[in-house]
């Protein structure tokens, strides 16, 4: 009787990572030449220990659970297993897909949001900031949950919408994929609107007065100007916010209705239920693996276009 | 201030030290156990772990969940923590086919008064739970798992558990099976028959108190559900014609030491208390194994019992060695049909 709800799997990667990708690239710290800071070596070990430690090793540990038997000895058996069923393999290409449903979705509602801000007077812009930063504070948990509140049979939406003779039966947003789409999109907004922001405030207005004097239209400064200036921060968010929603599981878990089973409710499966942990360790080497290239292909790209 | 952070670095040091050496102190007399949690865990800590730390001096630790897997995973780590988890029958069942299991010293034990089929060599029969269909009071009543699964004379969503040993039997009976004839094994290929019709309108509930929730959300108009969680609950009609009646066993872990077998036999032997096992009434209507109990509780009470004559002869039993003998091929093909739908 698994009873209680799960801890916050997927609960926030911390705010940092949308503030790191808000800075574009990293500029190289200036350095003093040919001495080792042993003073700054020190202050950071504990933090580095705390990553091989934690993290790098487990995730070597996991490699290393894929490719041995209960014996310890070296064989491909699981991943012929994880070959030879089509449900695996099915299951990372749909997380995939709707991981970039999500990201698409984000970029066009966090975009859009993000522009408006830069729009807003100054007291009015902090007062809409403030409301995306909010999100960061509830726990992620409530707000799924609080979704179904709104948006179920009997809840606010579909109510009015009854109330008001638009409809005649409620409209299925939750246990679907547009109940998860939903959910998701929300959690992940600010991860893009906030470097979004910051990248567009920063932008030197010049530039589109320039253009202006030019005599090009509002449409064409956008397009052309302003834009352009804005898509390496968008593409850096959009890549953070694909990799975030790789690894969901609440959402799916509670607003899917069980019915749209992503990577880590079956991680989930196979270890909390079947305790069949080699598989779980080939599923996460592949993701990996996917994963890794796909970022690779980023990067390559930027480079040629760079 | 390169001598302040040296200071600071001693004051946690220090810290660090007292903080651990107390925290062995403390688990000198901590006793860890696995449970499904909830309000199940509250009932746990009031009418158990809070007499038994007045008493013994004996500190419970409960983890949620637990289960077959948790104790797999514990085995194979080496470390033993967690003495005993919950669960039901067929789980028992794998758990002592897998030699995770140490067996019931019952004579060390020495319960108090108990039902003897409750007494299992691997397993503590905890409390009778039984699995049931429900539905919204609005809803047109089903009277068999034939109606419940018909969508057509009886339209609406289903909530059903998202555990295969909860919800196949019922899909088997679904498709013309009798609860005589499941109690002794099932046909699994009627079973997912029954699901790949129906699966288009069904929601699939993890957690125990989802089903009652989305009924009185008008999310589902029809639910199978443990039926301490959907019995007394307003607006939400059951019954337990054709129900599936378990016991839900404490078993231990293999490889705990002789003080925390002591601490565990202490713990279990005060769940034989029909007292105790009423004061777990008033969170759960789960009755516990004692004969005593049904002569200390109210007739209302007593009705909603899995238990009661009534109710028990209008059920039937899991058949938890099928569901072991089965494991591997009901894993293999839940899985598939929840992984590719």
């Amino acid at each position: 009787m698994t009873e209680e709800t799960r801890d916050q799997k997927d609960a926030m990667t911390p705010a940092t990572l949308a503030l790191e990708a808000a800075s574009g690239r990293p500029q190289a710290p200036a350095r003093r030449q040919g001495r080792v800071r042993w003073d700054l070596v020190l202050l950071i070990a504990p933090l580095l220990i705390l990553v091989v430690a934690i993290f790098d090793v487990p995730l070597l540990n996991t490699l290393y659970w894929s490719t041995v038997d209960d014996a310890g000895n070296p064989t491909t058996e699981h991943f012929r297993e994880f070959a030879e069923s089509s449900a695996y393999m099915r299951i990372i290409w749909r997380t995939l897909v709707i991981a970039l449903e999500v990201t698409a979705i984000t970029a066009v509602a966090g975009y859009a949001l993000a522009y408006w801000i830069t729009k807003l007077g100054r007291r009015l812009r902090m007062v809409m900031l403030g409301l995306v930063v909010t999100t960061f504070w509830v726990s992620i948990l409530v707000r799924t949950y609080a979704w179904i509140v709104i948006l179920g049979n009997a809840g606010l939406v579909n109510r009015t919408l009854m109330d008001l003779g638009l409809i005649s039966k409620p409209v299925q947003f939750l246990y679907n994929e547009l109940g998860i789409l939903i959910g998701m999109v929300n959690v992940l907004l600010p991860f893009l609107v906030l470097p979004l922001y910051a990248a567009m405030v920063r932008l030197d207005e010049r530039l589109l007065q320039v253009a202006e004097t030019l005599g090009a239209s509002r449409l064409r400064i956008f397009w052309q100007v302003f834009f352009p200036l804005t898509v390496p921060t968008l593409a850096a968010s959009c890549i953070l916010i694909f990799i975030l929603s790789l690894g969901f599981y609440i959402t799916p878990a509670v607003l899917g209705g069980g019915k749209v089973p992503l990577v880590a409710n079956m991680m989930d499966l196979l270890i909390n239920r079947f305790a069949r942990w080699e598989i779980a360790a080939v599923v996460s080497v592949v993701l990996m693996a996917v994963t890794l290239s796909l970022y690779a292909i980023y990067q390559w790209i930027r480079e040629r276009s760079a | 201030m390169r001598k302040s952070l040296g200071n600071l670095s001693w004051v946690c040091a220090v810290a660090m030290t007292a903080w651990s050496s107390q925290a062995v102190a403390q688990n000198a007399k901590e006793l860890h156990i696995m449970d499904s949690g909830g309000e199940y865990a509250d009932s746990l800590d009031k009418c158990v772990n809070a007499p038994l730390l007045k008493s013994d001096g004996i500190k419970v630790i409960q983890e949620t969940p637990g289960g077959y897997a948790k104790m797999a995973a514990q085995a194979k780590s080496g470390v033993i923590t967690n003495t005993v988890t919950d669960g039901p029958t067929g789980d028992m069942y794998r758990q002592a086919a897998e030699g995770l299991l140490e067996p019931i010293d019952w004579a060390k034990l020495n319960p108090e008064p108990m039902f003897e089929e409750a007494k299992n060599p691997n397993g503590f029969g905890a409390s009778y739970y039984s699995t049931i269909m429900a539905w919204r009071s609005d809803a047109k009543p089903p009277q068999n798992f034939v109606d419940f699964f018909d969508t057509e004379k009886f339209p609406g969503k289903r909530a059903l558990p998202d555990y295969p040993e909860f919800v196949l039997a019922f899909a088997a009976m679904g498709d013309g099976m009798t609860p005589e004839e499941v109690s002794k094994g099932l046909d699994l290929d009627r079973a997912f028959k029954t699901l790949e019709r129906v699966k288009n309108d069904v929601i699939w509930w993890q957690s125990g108190a989802q089903p009652a929730q989305l009924l009185k959300d008008n999310e589902v108009q029809y639910a199978i559900a443990w039926s301490g969680r959907v019995l007394g609950q307003e607006g939400v009609s059951s019954t337990y014609n054709q129900g599936m009646l378990d016991i839900s066993w404490w078993t231990v872990a293999k490889g705990i030491t002789d003080d925390q077998r002591d601490m565990l036999y202490k713990w279990l032997r005060l769940q034989t208390n029909a007292e105790v096992q009423k004061c777990l009434l008033d969170f759960l209507p789960y009755p516990g194994p004692s004969p005593e109990l049904e002569k200390i509780v109210t007739p209302e009470v007593l009705k909603t019992f899995p238990t009661s004559a009534e109710n028990k002869k209008v059920q039937w039993l899991m058949p938890g060695q099928w569901w072991y003998d089965n494991a591997k091929e009901v894993e293999k093909r839940w899985n598939d049909f929840k992984l590719l739908q």
